[in-house]
């Protein structure tokens, strides 16, 4: 560990003058300077989403420098951004893609997660705070969604806060809270607005550095040999073939944060964010779609009645979130755990089959 | 013994040819002159020196409608059940009627059986509600129906709750059928009850009703297209399939467009007859106003007679959506002979519409052949138009390729829609006949058109740069990429 700083030998420079005020040694060294399994796959996807939220929070606030979050103004500042502001098209539409690719990378990083069992015992807590930032992120989704104030923008939040108003019980007084009155107006882009920016950014944080928490002090699960339970027999297993996560690890994370921001940079330019004509709550367009992300439910709730189409997505989400409670199964590897296996397996082709159809529109 | 036809016929003789020629240069000096000249009095203009006046479609002198007979009068109201009482329960056939009855608007409004069938509608007794001592009249007959329907329509006082004309039964008599009926005593003819049905009667605004605008062409081709109905007539049965291919048809029956024609718009409903030459203009004007103005101030306008109206170029029932196609024949003109525009007896000008039935005909060298004076204005207006739609599409061709390639082309597309707006006017402006008018807005569009493709191929640019920058930003971040790998090695051959 030739990088670590050891108090005694303080640098000079900038580092050693912050270094002899602070003492931040120790708390970078535990911070950097674990060592992780070297069996260990992480496929780097949660990094990835991470880097991901950066990108979002960086472009993010620049769009919001010249966004305005009034219906008459709205869309006008989206076309100015990206028509006018110098490299305003690269940073919404980096935004745009990121925002995909986050989506995209949580998903992956769930599954990962899910297929090395790293949910189970002692990383149960990890798991549901992950849960929570799932939701989070699709929340950024369909706020942010509604934004840009385009045709497609104001319909597909039309019907989104029609299917959060299905909910049992609280459907109607949750369809009030969404929209803040009647139909999707002023005051429902003002608080999308607010939610996206403010509520959901501090709570996403405050969550990602619980979650990181976590990992930081449980390490990575080893996708091989299950944790030693207390007070059970613990488990045959050769001893643990350790890595350093700094600067090993991180190395390949930062190659793995450059590919993702290629690709970002690639679908930017290629296929910049686009913007339909301007929303009018009196003009229905012949077919409203949802992001990628939504179709399974949207396709979902054409084939069941729709109770049952509202019921079954959030149903699903409290089963995912509460899965280290439900699933006690100790064993890790996939092959020893068939009926969590075939869940999954079933779970992702219904949801690629409903994400076909509803998109073939 | 050469006949009227191979005489006419260009290019048979220097003679004929000299003669011909003579000819058209005198129709179109007249034409120039006319032109110039944009209200030239009735009957004094340099049309009637140059060119005999056509003979206008002989009027047939309108027979006029009988006198309205009285309204049935019978005791009771639409309240007495008697009749329906008893003609549901005889036969399913009867039981039918009644129920038709039921649920027509007359039936709604308080008129009862025997306000057409007269008898006494308060008796439950066969021999006293259908007693001829009663009034009972029975079933009337064809010509009878019109007067019975006239009775009530046409009364002002008793139409007036409903708010509706009462002049249907003298316009009935002003149409071909009404004509027929009283002057031929021919029953076959479509009357009130055929259009609006027995029993059933529907308001007209009811979207179920034969009558409503998007059902009267199958209802008018109920008769019309049918060969049967009418062969005495010796009238064409194919109108229903042209009018559904026409722009007209497309619009009414496939787009449900109300503010496209149904037959009843240019022929009239109850006055039903099809436009005289010298109406066609004013019939079409009913919708497109704007254009018969502009048609108006042109120098076919003041072309007396059978001179070109709106179907020389458009037809009638098998109305095109109009293009450039329609200034001049492509791969050259036909080889017309004179008796296309012109009488073989006097030269006059006869534009009769059977002359122009082949669309194919229906273009300006038609008779503004390429030996004519006129022919190089007819040219300019074509290249002027030609020129200003071919700028229109080639800027929306830029557009879409900018939009293709995902750049964001509203301030594009709002100025393509200028100069859509002016490449309409210029369209329209065709009807004046006049160049500099054309012209005007023809440079008007093609300015426009600029502007928008300018906005595009800068969007076209924009996209082109930014391909570019991308290669670069990758080229950057794979010789980062390249360096990070480098550490790594380094660092795993150090470990």
């Amino acid at each position: 560990m030739t990088n670590e700083v050891r108090s005694g030998e303080l640098p000079g420079g900038m580092t050693g003058w912050v270094e002899r005020r602070l003492q931040l040694g120790p708390f970078i060294n535990a911070a950097l300077h674990v060592p992780i399994p070297r069996d260990a796959k992480t496929f780097y996807f949660g990094g990835i989403t991470l880097f991901l939220f950066g990108i979002q929070v960086v472009t993010g606030t620049l769009l919001a420098l010249y966004y305005s979050p009034t219906p008459e103004a709205a869309y006008e500042s989206v076309l100015s951004i990206t028509s006018d502001v110098s490299f305003g098209w690269l940073i919404r539409s980096i935004h745009h893609w990121a925002a995909n690719l986050m989506i995209l990378f949580l998903a992956l990083h769930v599954l990962r997660i899910f297929v090395q069992a790293a949910y189970k015992y002692p990383r149960e807590l990890t798991w549901i705070v992950g849960g929570g930032l799932l939701l989070i992120t699709i929340g950024f989704g369909f706020t942010g969604y509604l934004l840009p104030w385009d045709q497609r923008a104001y319909w597909a939040t039309v019907v989104g806060t029609e299917i959060a108003g299905d909910v049992p019980v609280i459907g109607p007084s949750l369809l009030l809270l969404l929209r803040g009155g009647a139909e999707v107006s002023e005051a429902t882009l003002s608080r999308f607005f607010g939610i996206h920016v403010l509520v959901l950014p501090l709570l996403i944080g405050g969550l990602i550095a619980i979650h990181l928490l976590f990992v930081h002090q449980q390490g990575l699960a080893n996708p091989k040999y299950p944790e030693p339970r207390p007070g059970r027999p613990a488990p045959a297993r050769p001893p643990e073939r350790l890595k350093p996560f700094f600067p090993d690890y991180i190395l390949d994370e930062v190659i793995a944060w450059y590919a993702i921001l290629a690709a970002l940079v690639i679908l930017a330019s290629l296929f910049p964010a686009g913007l339909e004509p301007k929303a009018d709550p009196l003009v229905t367009p012949e077919h409203i779609k949802p992001e990628w992300y939504f179709l399974a439910v949207y396709q979902l709730l054409k084939l069941v009645p729709e109770e049952a189409g509202v019921i079954a997505p959030i149903a699903l989400v409290l089963v995912i979130v509460v899965l280290p409670l439900l699933d006690r199964n100790q064993e890790v590897r996939p092959r020893r755990r068939p009926i969590a296996i075939f869940c999954a397996l079933l779970l992702l082709v219904a949801l690629a089959v409903l994400t076909y159809f509803g998109g073939r529109i | 013994m050469p006949t009227t036809r191979s005489i006419l016929r260009r290019g048979t003789g220097r003679s004929i040819l000299l003669a011909g020629l003579v000819a058209v240069a005198g129709l179109v000096l007249a034409a120039v002159t006319a032109a110039a000249n944009p209200e030239p009095p009735a009957g004094t203009g340099p049309w009637t020196l140059a060119v005999a006046q056509a003979t206008p479609t002989p009027e047939i002198p309108l027979e006029s409608a009988p006198p309205l007979p009285t309204p049935i009068a019978h005791p009771g109201d639409a309240s007495s059940t008697g009749c329906v009482d008893c003609h549901s329960a005889v036969d399913a056939k009867q039981a039918a009627i009644a129920d038709d009855w039921r649920s027509s608007v007359h039936a709604k409004e308080g008129v009862g059986c025997a306000d057409c069938h007269g008898g006494d509608p308060t008796s439950d007794e066969i021999t006293v509600g259908m007693a001829q001592a009663n009034g009972f009249q029975g079933v009337p007959s064809r010509d009878e129906t019109v007067g019975l329907c006239g009775s009530c329509h046409a009364n002002a006082d008793r139409m007036r709750p409903y708010q509706l004309a009462t002049d249907q039964y003298s316009k009935y008599f002003s149409s071909v059928h009404g004509q027929r009926l009283l002057t031929a005593d021919d029953e076959r003819v479509a009357i009130c009850t055929d259009c609006h049905g027995v029993h059933d009667v529907k308001p007209a605004s009811d979207p179920t009703a034969d009558v409503y605008p998007f059902n009267v062409p199958a209802l008018c081709a109920s008769c019309h297209a049918d060969a049967t109905k009418m062969e005495p007539y010796g009238i064409p049965t194919d109108q229903y399939e042209v009018y559904k291919g026409s722009i007209h048809g497309i619009q009414l029956l496939q787009e449900q467009d109300l503010r496209a024609p149904s037959c009843a718009s240019c022929h009239g409903s109850h006055d039903a007859k099809p436009p005289r030459s010298d109406e066609v203009v004013q019939v079409c004007g009913k919708c497109h106003t704007a254009t018969q103005a502009l048609y108006e101030q042109s120098a076919h306008s003041r072309v007396p007679g059978a001179g070109p109206k709106c179907w020389t170029c458009h037809g009638t029932h098998d109305v095109g959506q109009p293009d450039e196609s329609l200034f001049l024949h492509e791969g050259g003109v036909p080889d017309y002979v004179c008796a296309t525009c012109h009488s073989p007896v006097d030269q006059s000008l006869r534009l009769e519409l059977d002359r122009f039935a082949d669309p194919a005909d229906r273009r300006c060298d038609t008779c503004h052949h390429e030996q004519s004076l006129i022919y190089s204005q007819v040219e300019a207006i074509a290249n002027a138009i030609g020129g200003a739609a071919a700028a229109y599409d080639s800027a929306l061709v830029q557009i879409d390729d900018a939009a293709a390639l995902g750049m964001i082309v509203t301030d594009a597309d709002v100025a393509a829609q200028g100069a859509r707006t002016e490449l309409i006017k210029a369209r329209a402006s065709v009807h004046t006949t006049k160049l500099a008018t054309i012209s005007e807005l023809t440079d008007a569009t093609i300015a426009k058109s600029s502007e928008a493709e300018d906005i595009a191929n800068a969007k076209l640019a924009d996209s082109d740069f930014r391909r570019r920058a991308m290669v670069i930003v990758i080229a950057v971040i794979a010789l980062n990429v390249l360096v990070l790998i480098v550490l790594r090695r380094r660092l795993h051959a150090t470990a």
